[in-house]
């Protein structure tokens, strides 16, 4: 009974570990068209409405939470304000959920309206409704999808600065690959020297990109502003509009065995902590957000 | 645990409504510079209540949830919350119902362990970037969040499915019943 028992578990197991890896790498050989994104884009769509509700509905206690840890580091001013923060916390959490989705969207709005965004594109603003638990995966899921005109590889930008670009969409829902994640790369021009480079993540440090590739006479300096390069060659070009700011360098030593110069740069957007993104659409069709 | 079908929707309501919370909710808080992850807590909490069997597969469920919600790659978390909820069936299989102390270590290294199985897996699809050595730092905090929720995560779960499990009735049938009051 008990061999039998045992017989049993290890088969599910296997069957299980087995159903994981196929689906794992059926889904790295198949397009995105394939049939496992299909029931991915099904699942999605039915559970978005849940989703951006449940986002809606938790964002106090996501927001109390943070507020929490945000008072931990700010340990000189907390004894002094405890009593009279205990009886404000609901309030406060609500106001400051308020008022900064307000600044953000106006942060937003500026920034789009600033003349970074060229003719021709038209910004959807999107509610980021979801995000990966792991540091392996930036992506953030948002409310808005094909059916609002929201594409593949379209450049998403937050209330600061670029986010990244769309990777997949659903008709409800897109998931958005930041600059953070490892698959990202961006081409990037420093101002005012004008040198050009590649943004590349390092992998778990959020306020912490590279910018590689750079020439090494080019004349690179802390505190200089990087943007997107925008680059066209011929047929190819870059998927994001120049202009837009990435970060700014924090560290710029010139390694002597190198043939090329690599820099750190802290991105302006904060991207562990975004709740609206305009994704800057190019294509005509879908209703507008 | 007796698994019965109304257990079993029960455990399938719990996991669609953290998995969803988990995405929209948890992963976006800040604590310490990372996020708890509670969808897998719950899964440990299962596999230490009904076993290997029952952990994997609620794990394997959950994760493709989360997969699927998150539009990531398909089995990913499926294979990190099988392998966590299948190690935690087994801790209970091999060595018994833990206490409060061996709780609060099973969550913090079981949630290291899924931090590990997401990394190797990322890893081993292929990764160009430079990795940060802040990886090991949020692999940590965010398994010192999971010792510490791991008593409350596991007292909401075995709130879902008491009627369930074997342990409690036997401890409840123990009970004395209390004397009836003699009066007159």
């Amino acid at each position: 009974m008990y061999r039998k028992q045992v017989r049993r578990r290890r088969a599910v197991l296997l069957l299980l570990v087995a159903a994981s890896l196929t689906l794992l790498s059926l889904y790295y050989r198949e397009g995105n068209g394939g049939p496992i994104h299909g029931v991915q884009d099904v699942v999605s769509t039915v559970f978005s409405p849940i989703s951006s509700g449940a986002d809606r509905a938790l964002k106090p206690v996501r927001d109390l939470v943070n507020w929490f840890g945000e008072t931990f580091d700010a340990r000189g001013d907390r004894s002094k304000l405890e009593d009279q923060v205990a009886t404000l916390r609901d309030q406060l959490a609500r106001n400051q959920t308020q008022q900064h989705e307000a600044k953000e969207l106006s942060a937003l709005n500026e920034l789009t309206s600033g003349g970074i965004v060229p003719d021709g594109t038209d910004p959807v603003t999107a509610r980021v409704i979801g995000r990966s638990p792991t540091v392996w995966y930036s992506t953030v899921t948002i409310d808005k999808g094909s059916s609002d005109g929201v594409r593949i590889d379209d450049p998403v930008v937050a209330a600061q600065g670029l986010a990244g670009k769309v990777t997949q969409t659903t008709p409800v829902t897109a998931q958005v690959t930041l600059i953070t994640d490892a698959d990202s790369a961006v081409t990037a021009r420093v101002t005012p020297s004008g040198a050009t480079g590649v943004v590349e993540p390092d992998v778990g440090n959020p306020n912490d990109l590279q910018l590689d590739f750079l020439e090494r006479g080019a004349r690179i300096a802390e505190s200089q502003m990087v943007v997107t390069a925008g680059f066209s060659t011929g047929d190819l070009g870059s998927i994001f509009p120049p202009g837009i700011p990435i970060g700014k360098i924090t560290q710029a030593t010139v390694e002597e065995q190198q043939a090329y110069q690599r820099v750190h740069l802290e991105p302006f957007a904060d991207l562990r902590d975004m709740d609206f993104v305009k994704v800057l659409t190019t294509h005509s069709g879908g209703k507008k957000g | 645990m007796i698994l019965t079908p109304g257990i079993i929707a029960r455990l399938a309501v719990l996991g669609a409504l953290v998995a969803v919370a988990q995405v929209v909710c948890f992963s976006k808080m800040d604590i310490f510079g990372t996020s708890p992850d509670v969808a897998l807590l719950v899964v440990i909490s299962v596999g230490l209540l009904g076993g290997s069997l029952t952990g994997a597969v609620a794990g394997f469920s959950i994760g493709l949830l989360i997969d699927c919600l998150l539009l990531e790659t398909m089995g990913a978390f499926a294979l990190t919350m099988l392998s966590v909820g299948y190690v935690a069936g087994r801790y209970r299989e091999t060595l018994g119902r833990p206490t409060r102390a061996a709780l609060v270590l099973v969550g913090g290294a079981l949630t290291l362990l899924g931090a590990l199985v997401i990394a190797a897996i990322q890893i081993g699809t292929g990764i160009d970037a430079n990795v940060s050595f802040l990886v090991v730092r949020d692999a940590l905090v965010k398994s010192l969040l999971g010792a510490l929720l791991a008593i409350p995560v596991l007292l909401v779960v075995r709130l879902v499915v008491r009627s369930a499990l074997v342990d409690e009735r036997r401890a409840a049938r123990r009970t004395p019943a209390p004397r009836p009051v003699e009066s007159g």
